[in-house]
């Protein structure tokens, strides 16, 4: 259940949010939509992608964080998270709502009295809540910029669909459907008017960190490889 | 001295004018910058006949080659899903005698022929349909064939389209005139010229002068303007075999905005013929087609009303004489007829836009160079057409011999033996024996009606064909699977497909993706 209403400085001065990353919390998740300003620090991470809105079928970006519904491979439960997050995730349970902030009172985020406070006692908003009104300011600003940038990609026909097949050392395989790349051929078979234009909005530049951040697939994959030879070490520890 | 063919003259602005136009002029559009065009001329006065709503999946891959979008063709056309037909009172008469012709194969239909593990029991207490493909099912749920994140033009079932006929010539003439460079003349056509040799130099208008051109498409409809008036070309007349000669058409508004909309083809049969009933975003099209020898017109807009319901009286319905028969020839001389002009049968499974496409599309492939080769192409284009139409006839017919119903005359004397043509009772001989599959009976590359289509009207209607036990032994496994699969596939997609109207709904607010 969700309870979403306008922040006033009256009514919640005493509110504490449990910033952190954490499956409890909602972070849990595998995909996450990302803006296009955030590409340089998430390729270096995270494998960034199209992927299709369930309910409009219009393409967005996004990071994976893993294979599986609701894994999240970059968690360290207990530890701040060491990659970058994505700023959907930083946001917790803050909205925008018109030009209002808006939050989540029914969050398991904010169950008490740990966490970062949103108000100093005298009403002013500390620096955690100036941080959050400047990231969901940036993502209103950058969801709009890289719908841009997709029709963009979309009208150059330089998106294509992926598919991203893996096996694990427990033999288990997976194949991620429904994500959509930069289409290198494509990319090449441009004409040149087409790419100086790509190159001077700055799209050029998020192409190849697309185009990098590829790379980062197979990093996820050794990542749940550990995991999953974590967990079936352990089992068979226990069994010892 | 050898005469290139570079000027294609189309005369006619209905669906099977703009139709071919567009698949021609997208096939030699490299071409246009060395001469090559496409002209349409159309009079400004005779209307288009604005019916004919239902078409065959063949239309995703027409539309797509002549570079249309999907979504914009929803959008404009006020199209919507078809994913097969639901024969209602064909085989009885009775309130729940119904079947589907569906638009998927059976499952693994390459591979193995499920009807007769179907026919020896092998698909439990399931109809033929629900035994071998889900689509029966999804049409029971009022599903769509996809989803909203299904790129345009591709399907998760198969599917067709209902479309509002009266916007799909509009539609393809902008597309036609402004993507692919179509000249389109507003014109009547007066008089034909013709040369020495009986073809034809050129047309002349009342408004726009004489047209020359190399190649001529007759799209006049069924006034047959070229083919049949200046050329000659007899008309051979099919009612002697299928009955049904008018129809009565009527839209018919929803009652409230939220009605679901059927993703398939409503066929009922009445007393003397059958009522059609086209699920479109907008509104219902329906009609009767009957036989005027089996009922008076009085008495079939009663069946039609009782049909629709007391508010037929606010609808203006509309009478269309249907005249069922083709040309004795499609291509003669430098002329080829296309659409109406070329022939018609009673739209019982949406044969005749099929026919244009696959008439376009042959015409475009083989298009001659030079007028030396034309006859060749032209002697080819008639045997093949020839065989589609003879093809058709023999499966509309399929429907009425297999009734039992006896309640009146039109029933009755569709099972007399003298109307039913040769080669449909030599298969239905065969059938009895042997269920027909793609390898035994049907060859041909683009084959109208594939051997899947009869076993679903076959098996629907109740048709036996005799199967010996001993005869399934090897593949009794095979097909215990394929039927388990099937049952897995309808639970998989009656779960994660949306409800048709609100995937239209969804088309129409945010549209496809090209991809
Ligand atoms: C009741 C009914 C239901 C149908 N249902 C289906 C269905 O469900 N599915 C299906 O596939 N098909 C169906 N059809 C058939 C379908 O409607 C036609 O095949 C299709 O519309 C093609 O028509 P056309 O373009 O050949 O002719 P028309 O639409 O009649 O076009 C003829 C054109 O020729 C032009 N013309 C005529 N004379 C002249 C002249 N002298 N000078 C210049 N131009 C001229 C006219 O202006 C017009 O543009 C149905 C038909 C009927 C009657």
């Amino acid at each position: 259940m969700t309870n979403v209403v306008i922040l006033n400085s009256q009514l919640h001065r005493t509110l504490r949010v449990q910033a952190g990353a954490s499956a409890r919390f909602g972070d849990d998740r595998r995909f996450v939509q990302v803006i296009a300003n955030e590409f340089p620090l998430l390729a270096i991470h995270y494998p960034v992608f199209f992927a299709k809105d369930a309910d409009t079928g219009a393409f967005y970006c996004g990071a994976m964080l893993g294979f599986d519904e609701g894994e999240n491979l970059f968690l360290e439960e207990g530890r701040p998270q060491s990659a970058y997050r994505p700023l959907n995730l930083q946001r917790g349970p803050f909205y925008t709502a018109g030009n209002e902030l808006a939050v989540d009172l029914d969050s398991p985020r904010m169950d008490g009295e740990a966490g970062e406070a949103l108000f100093t006692p005298a009403g002013e908003p500390t620096a955690y809540l100036e941080s959050i009104k400047a990231a969901m300011r940036e993502l209103r600003d950058g969801l709009e910029r890289t719908k841009i940038f997709i029709d963009t990609l979309m009208t150059l026909k330089l998106i294509e669909p992926v598919n991203i097949k893996v096996g694990f050392d427990d033999g288990t395989k997976r194949d991620v459907v429904g994500l959509y790349t930069i289409s290198q051929d494509a990319l090449r078979g441009l004409p040149d008017a087409d790419v100086l234009e790509l190159f001077r909005r700055g799209y050029l530049h998020l192409i190849y960190l697309m185009i990098a951040s590829l790379k980062q697939v197979p990093v996820l994959a050794q990542k749940k490889n550990r995991r999953i030879l974590a967990q079936s070490e352990s089992l068979g520890l226990a069994r010892l | 001295m050898v005469r290139p063919i570079h000027n294609i003259v189309i005369v006619g602005g209905g669906t099977a004018g703009w139709l071919t136009a567009g698949v021609i002029a997208a096939r030699h559009q490299g071409r246009m910058k060395t001469g090559f065009t496409v002209t349409l001329v159309e009079s400004p006065s005779i209307g288009i006949i604005g019916v004919g709503e239902g078409t065959w999946p063949t239309m995703r891959a027409t539309l797509e080659k002549i570079g249309v979008s999907e979504t914009d063709f929803f959008r404009e056309c006020d199209s919507a899903f078809k994913q097969g037909a639901k024969f209602a009172r064909w085989t009885t008469g009775a309130a729940d005698d119904a079947y589907y012709h569906p638009l998927m194969l059976p499952q693994g239909f390459t591979q193995l022929n499920l009807a007769p593990h179907w026919l020896g029991g092998g698909g439990g207490d399931r109809t033929f349909c629900d035994a071998v493909c889900p689509q029966g099912a999804l049409c029971d749920d009022g599903l769509a064939p996809k989803m909203i994140t299904t790129p345009e033009y591709q399907a998760v079932a198969n599917y067709a389209y209902h479309l509002d006929a009266g916007k799909f010539a509009p539609f393809l003439q902008k597309h036609c005139t402004q993507k692919l460079g179509v000249r389109h003349v507003l014109a009547d056509v007066e008089s034909v010229i013709q040369a020495e040799n009986g073809d034809i130099a050129s047309i002349r208008t009342k408004q726009a002068g004489e047209i020359p051109g190399d190649l001529f498409v007759d799209c006049s409809g069924f006034s047959a303007l070229l083919l049949g008036k200046t050329l000659g070309v007899g008309f051979k007349d099919c009612s002697d075999v299928l009955f049904c000669d008018t129809a009565l058409a009527v839209q018919v508004p929803y009652e409230r905005a939220s009605d679901p909309i059927a993703s398939h083809t409503i066929s009922t049969a009445q007393s003397a013929g059958w009522i059609w009933d086209i699920g479109l975003p907008t509104r219902r099209g329906t009609g009767y087609v009957y036989s005027s020898r089996h009922s008076s017109e009085d008495a079939a807009h009663e069946e039609l009303a009782r049909y629709v319901g007391p508010r037929i009286k606010e609808l203006s319905v509309r009478k269309i004489p249907i005249r069922s028969g083709h040309r004795e020839l499609f291509w003669k001389n430098n002329c080829v007829a296309v659409g109406l002009a070329a022939g018609f049968l009673e739209p019982l499974e949406a044969s005749a836009i099929v026919l244009v496409e696959l008439s376009a599309k042959l015409i475009s492939e083989q298009m001659p160079a030079n007028r030396e080769v034309m006859d060749i192409v032209a002697a080819r284009f008639n045997e093949v057409t020839g065989y589609r139409w003879g093809r058709i006839i023999d499966f509309l017919k399929l429907h009425y011999v297999l009734t039992k119903r006896t309640d009146s005359r039109f029933w009755i004397d569709n099972v007399d033996p003298a109307s039913v043509p040769d080669r449909l009772k030599n298969l239905l001989h065969l059938w009895k024996y042997r269920s027909p599959w793609f390898f035994d009976e049907f060859d041909r590359l683009e084959e109208v009606f594939p051997a899947a289509s009869y076993q679903y009207v076959l098996y629907g209607m109740g048709f036996r064909t005799e199967v010996e036990p001993e005869d399934n032994e090897g593949t009794q496994s095979m097909a215990a699977r394929l039927i388990s699969e099937n049952a897995t596939l309808t639970r998989q997609l009656r779960a994660k497909l949306p409800k048709n109207r609100d995937l239209l709904q969804k088309i129409f607010d945010h549209g496809l993706q090209p991809i």
